[in-house]
């Protein structure tokens, strides 16, 4: 048994083997997670809530369903749903997912082309949405567009004060930085940085100010209602891509900002595989949190939501300045 | 270059500054003129706590009497004081402004930039000064101009004025921690007399014009 025990702390995994695990855990993750943080939702609204494994079985049904396209649309159609899982399957790569070390791949981009692999998925299921020609779809995809470019800004800035922070500007170099001491942590610029890219979680994840993730109000819909249109295979994709998504934005967060503890120091397997159940962990915390938040604020109305976005733009950009003078 | 992490001491001044600057954007942005007093009341409680922390680690027990005095006036007195007036003077809401509030907090950001630039510009490098507290107590005094020059009722640019004094406050605590404790009350004393003459100036406006919004001074020229 010891001898065994020791062997498997002594196994090691190979990089590839790693980085494929990086992905299995975003892919087969995400929708746990959305599932959890469904079921509580509807515990904090006084509803049973859906079971937690449902959007399993919500993917698999959807993959049985027949494939059915607009009249007059073409193969960019069926294209974007594809384009955009596989910009989510990129990401997990670039980001520390499970080792604090960056894994050969890691160094392909840095946290700017994460940001932009993102922006392209968010792009091509705004032109599939657009390619479908019905309203609904097409006002999701145009206000989605929009209230992107207002994020950017914000985005930009939180890389700034990472960049100046660690004078890098790859993930894993400030989860290090972070995880170095104490006084990383709370120092001001950090601190402005994590809540900023928070409200940016909050934003984008459809939560606050101005969306509703989960309902079927076509003024609070923004992410859900470019996905009006499809059906069968490429609607599951679409569903599985953004509950990665809402996986790729947490474990950014979690693992970069917040809370980088729990990731494997080295490439025994004992130590991966630990990360795994700790990563899902932390999620379902941080997914819990902003359910919380979700249903204790009201909704803005929708114009009202460059106030927010302005709020969290001033928290990036003092996050830079008051690194820049004295070096908070 | 990679800056080490700063010292607790350093740290500490540093959060807390950020937090009254960070009151003081969310004066510019409340639209109700109670929660822009409430807001008021915990910028002083934050600066309260600064007092607190700089008496604490640079050992200068004048500083307790500092922090307990400015309590008693900027957190409890001031507030109710001009809480009381706006229920007799039931009105609720704040005029409208000149700009959005995305405009507002934009302009307040650049201007905020403009004080930090200006305080990085003196090259002030020295260990036992937080010179980020320093440049954050300068944006506090710009952005409380800000305030009162973008908003356009009396309540906002009292407060604008109160806020102002603990943004002095701030830079007072940081760069001159052993200042004598008389003079520190001196400019408690001052804001005493601010409060007064705002009083004042408060309810002869409302008496007059029967509104908060200082829409109607303009009506005076020509």
């Amino acid at each position: 048994m010891d001898a065994r025990r020791s062997r498997l702390h002594q196994a090691q995994l190979a990089p590839a083997a790693i980085q494929v695990l990086q992905d299995l855990t975003i892919v087969f993750g995400a929708p746990l997670i959305s599932g959890v943080v469904a079921h509580i939702e509807g515990r904090l609204q006084g509803r049973r809530g859906p079971r937690i494994l449902q959007p399993y079985y919500d993917l698999s049904k959807l993959f049985r369903k027949e494939t059915l396209v607009p009249e007059g649309s073409s193969w960019v159609f069926l294209v974007g749903p594809i384009v955009a899982f596989a910009c989510y399957l990129i990401v997990p790569l670039l980001i520390p997912v499970l080792t604090t070390y960056g894994l050969p791949l890691g160094y392909m981009g840095d946290i700017l082309g994460g940001g932009f692999v993102l922006a392209l998925a968010g792009f091509a299921v705004a032109v599939a949405a657009a390619e479908s020609g019905a309203p609904y779809a097409q006002l999701g995809a145009s206000r989605a567009m929009t209230f992107g470019a207002l994020i950017e800004p914000t985005i930009l800035f939180v890389v700034f004060a990472v960049g100046i922070i660690t004078a890098t500007d790859l993930p894993y170099a400030l989860a290090a930085t972070v995880r170095s001491s104490a006084g990383q942590i709370v120092r001001p610029a950090h601190v402005l940085a994590a809540v900023a890219f928070f409200l940016v979680v909050l934003a984008d994840t459809g939560r606050i100010p101005v969306e509703t993730h989960s309902g079927t109000i076509e003024l609070g819909m923004i992410d859900e209602a470019r996905t009006l249109e499809h059906s069968g295979a490429p609607f599951a994709l679409l569903k599985w891509g953004s509950a990665m998504k809402q996986l790729i934005l947490y474990t950014i967060l979690i693992d970069v900002f917040v809370a980088p503890w729990g990731l494997a120091g080295s490439a025994g397997v004992g130590s991966v595989l630990l990360a795994i159940p700790a990563l899902l962990g932390k999620a379902v915390i941080l997914g819990c949190v902003f359910a919380v938040i979700d249903n204790s604020f009201s909704k803005l109305r929708l114009f009202k939501i460059t106030e927010f976005l302005a709020a969290a733009f001033l928290l990036a950009a003092l996050a830079v300045l008051v690194y820049y003078v004295g070096g908070g | 270059m990679v800056h080490p992490a700063p010292s607790t001491f350093t740290g500490a001044a540093d959060v807390i500054s950020v937090l009254v600057l960070l009151s003081e954007f969310a004066m510019l942005r409340a639209p109700l003129l109670r929660s822009q007093i409430r807001l008021y009341a915990f910028q002083s409680l934050v600066v309260t706590a600064l007092a607190i922390v700089v008496a604490a680690s640079q050992h200068i027990g004048e500083l307790y009497v500092l922090a307990a005095l400015s309590f008693l006036l900027k957190v409890v007195i001031v507030p109710a004081i001009v809480l009381r007036f706006l229920s007799r003077a039931e009105v609720d809401l704040a005029g409208s402004s000149a700009f959005g509030v995305a405009t507002m907090t934009l302009i307040a950001i650049a201007v905020s930039v403009f004080g930090f630039f200006s305080i990085g510009a003196l090259h002030l490098r020295s260990t036992a000064l937080p010179s980020t507290a320093l440049a954050v107590s300068v944006a506090v005094v710009l952005v409380a101009f800000v305030l009162i020059v973008l908003r356009s009722d009396v309540v906002s640019q009292a407060v604008g004025f109160f806020s102002l004094e603990n943004g002095v406050s701030v830079a007072s605590l940081v760069v001159a921690s052993g200042l004598p404790l008389i003079v520190d009350v001196a400019f408690l004393f001052d804001l005493l007399v601010a409060v007064v003459v705002f009083g004042v100036l408060m309810r002869v406006h409302h008496g007059r014009t029967k509104t908060l919004s200082t829409e109607p001074l303009d009506q005076l020229k020509g």
